[in-house]
């Protein structure tokens, strides 16, 4: 769904700063492997949400030694991060309420 | 949306690149973790992330405006196809910049001429004041009537009179009298056209009224021309026509009028006149918000008021006042001439746009296997015309900024040629200059064509059947047959346009043919005009003036070379005054007894210099002198209209009956019949003239006429009139006291004025079908070439089966000759209702000539005949085993 990929990873990074092969890593983990982040929409996912201002980035070093680019969530970020949740959990109910409770 | 997202692309993209690489770095240290060797521990993550290009190609592309992107690749790739055909793309420029060359060239002229206001401020304010009538509105003003029309404050700020076209004055006072345009105005003159001063003033009230003293204001040309720019000017005195004047300002060189004047005096009215002679025009600028309309319907109160205070005799019943708008008025129908030559133009650019997409088609065709290979590769429909679309635009583009350049070039060369009489351009186009109007007509134009003639070609290009196109040999027929229907179809589009074209110039040659060959009723051959101003004092009265006449005319004579010498107050074929006349002894009023009529007072010279032939009774001798008894002489169309039984001999005319103070006389006897002259041009019918001598003028009238216009010389002479110029002019300068004669020109050269318009228009549409004609010609030339290439191998076939070349011949001529058929028969009924727009512009022949819609079409189908010839000869050289072995 449009936006989602966005919305993870924006709530993967309140954590704290992170680059992109962890953030896919964490995501699939978090969501215990239900989700597979499609690796080549991760880095246009990731340019697009820098350039709208919500993160931040800059080179460092990660923990295997290696040379990687780190995304920081900004506070414009942070607070699409809300509105994001606020929208999702809104959706999520309406769907709930018309699939009703579950029959099995 | 941030624009951030377009900046510094390929850092980025490099920055993108090392981050992927570094989350395949991480990555393969997960999968080292797992237990992968390090080379299949590599191999795994680039499995996992996918092509690292495709991921940089989106970010790419998301940072990139896409249709600015592609478009720069389709014209790179425009350029490397357009150079991959040169001689094609030379051709197809070329054609385009001819096309829209003289489309730039005629737009120029339209802009200058219709399309731009009048250089003063505001000009929508200025109108012209009018007399109206059913007949129409003609301007001309009498003090009354522009005594009453200044009252006008309701509707008018300003109310000014200016002279017609002006009498001309001298400069006098120095060893060089020079005759200028002088023209009297009233005061409010410079003040309602805005014009701007560099030194000096213009006139007061008080210097505008009776006894105002003697003062001038000078334009700037004249300033800088005679007085060297001097500072000192204002408040010097100079001699006009021996009278001193004291010079109050000068106009600065923005400020140009219709009516080119050297210097200006004003007209001293005495406002309180009661004559309601026309001698001068009268404008106006309307008070800001006032509609024509409304000041049409205030005049027309105003026309009331005129007859209540000055009687009916003042102004007919049915006439009134009125307004015009001084632009309109100035355009004439120039307008609706400039269209036609438009229309022709625009034809012009057709059949060029059509030639171009054959071409275009041509090369296309050739060029099948190239789409068809693309589009395998995964080119849209779409994505093929664009790229055509960008070929072709490239194309017109060029074409169009060339033909900028040689609209340019075309115009100056058209207003070289003497465009005649077209208003508001200048000396010699000078006020024709390059604006954005003009380059944004030429950029419209330029993409205009490059979609009308790219389109098709793209179109048909793009219906590529993938598989036939790869699997043929590209020497055959293969998608020949929709495209060759269109290129059928656009040969019979330029035939027919062509055939409008051709039939309009071939109008206008025997419109001009016609022209020429009208006996103007007067001698051209070595007679020299000049115009010689008696503006001033000295010729108040008729004598003097007849004494100035008499005594160069003596003189002439007495110069070797010289045959006749006349005079006239007005110029044969440039217009004249009119004047009403009634028969005496006759009802008044009756379309027998009362009229208006030509009326010129010359001296007895005027009709043996001019050889106006004495059809009957005498002309005048140095006898009808101001003693003698009245006389007149009529022309052949006022007395066979008047008398119709042939005893005009007998009758005798009161001249300017009614018309004011100034034209009262006695009743004249006619004394000569003289032969019919065409002196509103050629192509209209003699009207009616009546001759009186000069020497026999009333007082008054030649005092108005010193006002208002020159006399005019006409001298005959033995051979070339040019070499007898110096001692002619210092003959008149001795014979009258030192006044100077101006616009020295052979009768021959007024003639050629006089048609200038005509010649210029057969010109310019000749040159325009003859364009036509050349380029329809490639046309069938083209398609017929390129079907006898296409079938080649048909064509071998037939003549090892047994055809005899004759047959082959006469095949590939015929249909070249079917297709021009069919264009010249739509052509011909286009030009049957076309042509009816030219019906003004034509003289001694109809619209509908049987010789143009007979030669015109005859012409084509032999031009076409040689086009197709070529091809058909090529057809029977097809070697039939050559052709089989092309398979």
């Amino acid at each position: 769904m449009q936006g989602t990929l966005d919305m993870l990873v924006l709530r993967t990074l309140i954590l704290g700063p992170a680059h992109g092969h962890t953030i896919a890593q964490m995501i699939e983990q978090t969501s215990e492997n239900a989700l597979e982040v499609e690796q080549g929409s991760l880095y246009p996912a990731l340019h697009r949400l820098e350039d709208r201002g919500w993160l931040s980035s800059e080179w460092g070093v990660s923990d295997n030694n290696r040379k990687a680019k780190f995304y920081r969530l900004t506070a414009k970020g942070r607070k699409e991060l809300n509105a994001a949740t606020g929208r999702w959990r809104r959706m999520t109910r309406a769907i709930d309420l018309i699939l009703g409770p579950s029959t099995e | 949306m941030s624009m951030r997202r377009f900046l510094h692309r390929s850092r980025k993209d490099e920055d993108l690149a090392a981050e992927i690489e570094s989350h395949l770095a991480h990555q393969q240290d997960a999968n080292q973790a797992h237990g992968y060797d390090p080379e299949e521990a590599r191999r795994q993550a680039r499995v996992r992330f996918g092509n690292p290009r495709t991921t940089r190609e989106r970010v790419w592309r998301y940072r990139s405006f896409p249709w600015i992107e592609d478009l720069r690749r389709d014209f790179v790739f425009a350029l490397r196809a357009l150079r991959k055909t040169p001689g094609v793309t030379f051709i197809a420029v070329l054609v385009i910049a001819v096309g829209i060359g003289v489309n730039t060239a005629v737009f120029t002229v339209i802009d200058a001429v219709l399309l731009k206001p009048l250089t003063y401020p505001n000009p929508q304010e200025l109108v012209s004041l009018t007399n109206t009538g059913p007949r129409g509105s003609f301007s001309g003003a009498s003090i009354p009537r522009f005594s009453l029309w200044r009252q006008q404050t309701s509707i008018f700020q300003k109310v000014a009179a200016i002279d017609f076209g002006g009498a001309g004055m001298n400069i006098t006072g120095t060893d060089h009298p020079e005759q200028v345009q002088g023209i009297h105005v009233s005061a409010d003159y410079f003040a309602m056209l805005g014009a701007p001063l560099v030194e000096g003033r213009t006139f007061t009230a008080e210097e505008d009224s009776p006894n105002g003293g003697h003062v001038t204001v000078l334009s700037y040309g004249l300033w800088k021309s005679r007085y060297g720019g001097s500072p000192n000017i204002v408040g010097s005195t100079i001699q006009l026509d021996g009278t001193p004047y004291l010079v109050i300002g000068v106009i600065g060189p923005g400020f140009v009028t219709e009516t080119p004047a050297d210097l200006w005096v004003p007209f001293q009215f005495d406002l309180n006149s009661k004559d309601n002679v026309f001698f001068f025009t009268a404008a106006a600028r309307l008070k800001t918000g006032v509609t024509i309309p409304q000041a049409n319907a205030q005049m027309r109160l105003v026309a009331d008021e005129f007859r209540r205070l000055y009687g009916n005799d003042s102004l007919p019943p049915n006439g009134s006042f009125g307004v015009d708008s001084l632009q309109k008025e100035m355009i004439g129908d120039t307008g609706s001439r400039l269209f036609v030559l438009w229309g022709a133009v625009a034809f012009v650019l057709l059949i060029a746009c059509a030639n171009v997409a054959n071409l275009l088609l041509a090369r296309a065709t050739a060029r099948r296997r190239e789409f068809a290979t693309r589009a395998a590769l995964g080119a849209g429909r779409m994505q093929i015309i664009r790229q055509l679309l960008v070929e072709s635009l490239t194309m017109s583009l060029t074409g169009g900024a060339l033909g900028l350049g040689l609209g340019f070039v075309g115009v100056r060369l058209l207003l070289r040629m003497n465009a005649g009489d077209i208003p508001r351009i200048g000396e010699d186009g000078a006020r024709i200059a390059l604006d954005p109007n003009i380059l944004l007509f030429t950029l419209g134009v330029s993409l205009l064509t490059g979609i009308v003639f790219g389109l098709v070609p793209a179109i048909s290009a793009s219906r590529t059947n993938l598989a036939t196109a790869l699997n043929d040999n590209g020497s055959r027929s293969g998608m020949g047959i929709r495209s060759s229907k269109f290129r059928s179809v656009l040969v019979i589009v330029e035939m027919a346009l062509t055939v409008v074209l051709v039939v309009g110039a071939a109008l206008l040659i025997r419109t001009f043919m016609n022209l020429e060959a009208v006996d103007p009723g007067f001698a051209l051959h070595n007679v020299l005009s000049m115009s010689m101003s008696v503006s001033g004092d000295r010729f108040q009265t008729t004598a003097p003036v007849a004494h100035v006449v008499q005594e160069g005319a003596d003189r002439l004579h007495g110069v070797p070379g010289v045959v006749d010498a006349g005079v006239s107050n007005c110029l044969p074929m440039a217009g004249g005054f009119g004047m009403s006349f009634d028969v005496v002894g006759r009802p008044k009023g009756g379309a027998d007894s009362s009229g208006g009529a030509g009326f010129c007072s010359i001296s007895y010279g005027y009709f043996t210099t001019l050889k106006i032939p004495l059809l009957g009774g005498r002309a005048f001798t140095k006898g009808d002198n101001a003693t003698a008894p009245n006389v007149v002489v009529i022309n052949e169309a006022m007395a066979h209209h008047l008398w119709p039984g042939g005893d005009a001999l007998r009758g005798r005319i009161l001249i300017g009956a009614g018309a004011g103070p100034a034209f009262a006389e006695e009743p004249r006897q006619i004394i000569g019949i003289v032969g019919n002259t065409h002196d509103n041009g050629p192509n209209s019918d003699p009207s009616p003239m009546m001759y009186i001598p000069l020497a026999q003028m009333p007082d008054l009238e030649t005092a108005l006429n010193s006002k208002v216009a020159p006399l005019y010389w006409f001298v005959r002479s033995q051979g070339d009139p040019h070499t007898l110029t110096t001692s002619i002019t210092t003959a008149l300068r001795e014979a009258s006291g030192g006044l100077p004669v101006a616009h020295i020109r052979t009768m021959e050269e007024i003639e050629a004025v006089s048609i200038a318009r005509q010649r210029l228009n057969m010109l310019l549409l000749s040159v325009f079908g003859f364009a036509g004609l050349l380029m329809a010609a490639i046309g069938v030339y083209g398609v017929m070439s390129y079907s006898v290439q296409q079938r080649t191998q048909e064509l071998g076939v037939r003549m090892a089966l047994g055809a005899q070349t004759s047959d082959l011949r006469n095949m590939v001529m015929r249909q070249g000759m079917v297709l021009t058929m069919i264009g010249v028969l739509i052509g011909a009924a286009g030009a049957f209702w076309l042509t009816h727009f030219l019906g003004s512009f034509l003289f001694g022949v109809k619209p509908l000539d049987p010789i143009s819609f007979i030669a015109t079409p005859l012409l084509l189908c032999i031009v076409a005949l040689a086009s197709v010839w070529a091809p058909a000869i090529r057809a029977t050289r097809v070697d039939p085993m050559a052709a089989l072995r092309v398979e």
